[in-house]
């Protein structure tokens, strides 16, 4: 196997790689602007950009939606999709940090940089979602020794059912910015989907009355924006900290503290381990809420309003309550 | 500073309220409380950007500790390296990197590893790097050593390459706008490799004498859980830079290409608590060397390369193995061969403990065997971003 480049055919090789860059670059300006393509970073936000967008934008999404998404692998795929987009749709709070920031930084696209002092994303193209949000759990000081996976407040708004609007409006408000002229048509999409989405919050928030002042733990930390609708008070967690994975030594403390307070709720979020929880189940009775961190979580959840509602039958049927 | 903003938002609709007759008061003022509760929200509930900090640089460091027993059952520590990194947005256009390494090889040394300049916004998806980077050659090449998979970089780039791919120049690389990820880099540079002593580093030097290097790489994502990674280049030197010889003649030029090869398996759902990652990399060397004097001598071609496969067994367990090859620069006959074990303990994302076990052993006659353990104990303090490269 002989791979040498003598001197001739290595400069030939340049000039046709040249020439060939130069007739694709020529290609790609080429090609009609079209509907506005768009990345969603969860499936969570590619649902509600498609609510928002209507059949003016193209939505591509990267997280499944079973991940962890702490723990999302980047794909070569991600970065052509982030190549091509003309907006980014995220969650932010850093919550994306396993993959947003590094493919940013490889996707050579001027309207959303990496920037790496922040890890944010900078640009005409960035939508953050989480603007305006009121953040939970912010940190008093940021160390690592607490683990440092959310180091601007609780990230998970997305799991609460209240904050669709809340996304909703902040996809509106980028596609308006970054697409003017489509402005009024994302003003009535984003007006037809509150208009189905607030009376499913009214009807939700009946639904778990049941709920309140219930005393629970959650593997992950994931769960306050969840507590605040439900009225669930979360009282630990099976991690240790955000991140660092359950130790022996941890867990007998919070079956004890389990038994002390009577806490009869173990929250697993479907990506975490489930041999762990039964665990805890059987040392303590406590029944077993499985819920999703994300839309598509589960087969069938494929939405916001879809995962907000299987998540609260799952907490309703796990202390023996239905849906009223 | 956040108590007197709360006590003037306080005070401010009471002074007001009391201006006002009783009569209408009542609903304006509740109007008012709530109006005032969503501005007091907006300071609580406000992320923590700013502690984030939007103008310092980001800091990191990696600190590199192993320990090597040798045959002959003698060992020794060594710090290997502390590696200061500070990474920053210059202006929209641009951000800048350097790298600090303070190294011990018997004596400590302090070492810009890198300090470069890198356009962002480029249009028509090209990006320009400048300065002292880690040439865009090979995949394993361009990593620092405290980010390979065991702890002794592998012979067959060490001694190919001269040690990590650092390079002075530029380098300007254009990603296809094509569904599939594809790209193409090319650089020009006064040499690659730390420690590869072919060209003067520092003098002056006609074009000829430059190291130019044409780099094209794929990735491809196999349906939802595979993808395979392609990359082919070369790194050409027209000319040899000698000095303190009379006779030199004149084909000195060097090609130095490799092929390499990654698949991986990254199942979904286990997110990056389970998968295979296998890399192979093929290097062949093709220049005139010279001997103890700057005489010329022969012209050789060699050939090495690697193959490692390292399996993700739960959050904190990653085994693997790595066989090693190196054709000897001066005779491609003399044939290195290295065989690793390695096991990798991910503490937490910050923190690494790994033991390497190696069998090297090479065909020149009457030279022994070595077996070496190695235990290494990597921190990351400070800045640390998960890069596309390294995931
Ligand atoms: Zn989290």
């Amino acid at each position: 196997m002989k791979f040498m480049l003598t001197e001739k055919t290595m400069k030939n090789e340049l000039l046709a790689l040249t020439l060939l860059l130069v007739a694709v670059s020529l290609t790609a300006r080429a090609q009609a602007a079209g509907a506005l393509r768009v990345v969603a970073t969860v499936p969570d936000l590619v649902d509600i950009t498609n609510r928002i967008g209507g059949g003016l934008v193209k939505v591509d999404g990267l997280a499944k939606g079973a991940e962890d998404i702490h723990q999302v692998v980047m794909r070569p795929s991600f970065v052509t999709k982030l190549n091509k987009a003309d907006a980014v749709v995220f969650l932010g709070l850093s919550v994306e940090h396993a993959f947003l920031p590094g493919l940013l930084d490889v996707a050579a696209n001027p309207k959303m940089r990496q920037d790496p002092a922040t890890q944010g994303c900078v640009g005409t193209g960035c939508i953050d979602t989480s603007e305006g949000l009121s953040v939970l759990e912010k940190p008093d000081t940021l160390s690592r020794a607490q683990g440092e996976l959310h180091p601007q407040g609780n990230p998970h708004y997305n799991i609460g059912p209240d904050q669709g609007p809340l996304l909703a409006r902040n996809i509106a408000k980028g596609l308006s910015r970054i697409d003017p002229v489509h402005a009024a048509d994302y003003k009535r999409n984003l007006k037809e989907y509150l208009a189905e989405l607030e009376p499913k919050i009214a009807l939700w928030r009946k639904w778990v009355a049941p709920l309140k002042g219930l005393k629970a733990v959650s593997f992950h930390k994931d769960v306050c924006y969840l507590g605040r609708f439900t009225g669930i008070d979360f009282v630990d967690t099976l991690e240790l900290k955000p991140g660092v994975a359950p130790t022996p030594t941890h867990l007998e403390a919070l079956v004890r503290e389990m038994k002390e307070q009577d806490i009869k709720l173990i929250v697993r979020e479907q990506q975490y381990d489930p041999k762990v929880c039964q665990w805890l189940a059987d040392q303590t009775g406590a029944k077993i809420a499985v819920i999703g961190t994300m839309a598509n979580a589960f087969p069938g959840a494929e939405t916001f309003e879809k995962i907000s509602e299987r998540n609260l039958k799952a907490l309703l049927a796990a202390v023996g309550k239905e849906p009223s | 500073m956040r108590n007197a903003l709360l006590s003037l938002l306080l005070l401010l609709p009471l002074t007001a309220a009391a201006q006002i007759d009783a009569s209408s008061t009542t609903l304006d003022a509740q109007q008012e409380l709530k109006e005032l509760r969503a501005r007091l929200d907006k300071i609580e509930g406000a992320p923590l950007k700013a502690s984030l900090s939007a103008f310092n640089p980001a800091m990191g460091m990696a600190i590199d500790l192993a320990y090597q027993h040798m045959k002959n059952d003698q060992g020794a520590f060594q710090f290997r390296a502390a590696e200061l990194n500070v990474e920053a947005p210059i202006d929209p256009f641009l951000k800048g990197w350097a790298v600090i390494t303070g190294t011990s090889g018997g004596t400590t040394t302090v070492d810009v590893e890198e300090a470069a300049l890198q356009t962002t916004s480029l249009p028509y998806n090209l990006t320009v790097t400048g300065g002292r980077m880690f040439a865009a050659f090979g995949r394993l090449v361009h990593w620092h050593d405290h980010e390979l998979p065991v702890t002794q970089r592998p012979l067959s780039i060490d001694s190919f390459v001269g040690g990590e791919s650092r390079a002075d120049g530029i380098e300007v690389s254009y990603l296809f706008p094509t569904d599939t990820y594809i790209n193409a880099t090319a650089g020009m540079y006064d040499k690659i490799g730390a420690d590869n002593t072919r060209q003067d580093p520092a003098g002056l030097r006609s074009l000829d004498q430059f190291t130019y290097l044409g780099r094209l790489s794929t990735y491809e994502d196999i349906g939802d859980d595979h993808s395979v990674e392609l990359g082919v280049d070369s790194a050409w030197t027209p000319k040899r830079f000698v000095t303190g010889t009379t006779n030199t003649r004149k084909d000195t030029w060097r090609t130095l290409s490799s092929v390499d090869f990654t698949y991986r398996y990254q199942p979904t759902q286990g997110g990056l608590y389970q998968g295979i990652v296998w890399g192979t990399e093929i290097l062949q060397n093709d220049e005139r060397r010279f001997d103890a004097n700057n005489n010329p001598a022969n012209r050789v071609n060699a050939y090495s390369g690697y193959s490692y496969i390292q399996a993700k067994m739960g959050p904190r367990l990653r085994p693997g193995v790595l066989v090693d090859l190196a054709e000897g620069l001066d005779q491609a006959r003399q044939l290195t061969k290295t065989y690793s074990a390695f096991l990798t303990y991910d503490v937490s994302e910050f923190q690494r403990l790994r033991v390497v076990y190696s069998r090297q052993m090479d065909n020149i006659p009457g030279s022994r065997q070595a077996n070496i353990v190695a235990l290494q104990w990597t921190g990351v303090l400070g800045h640390h971003v998960h890069g596309f490269r390294d995931r």
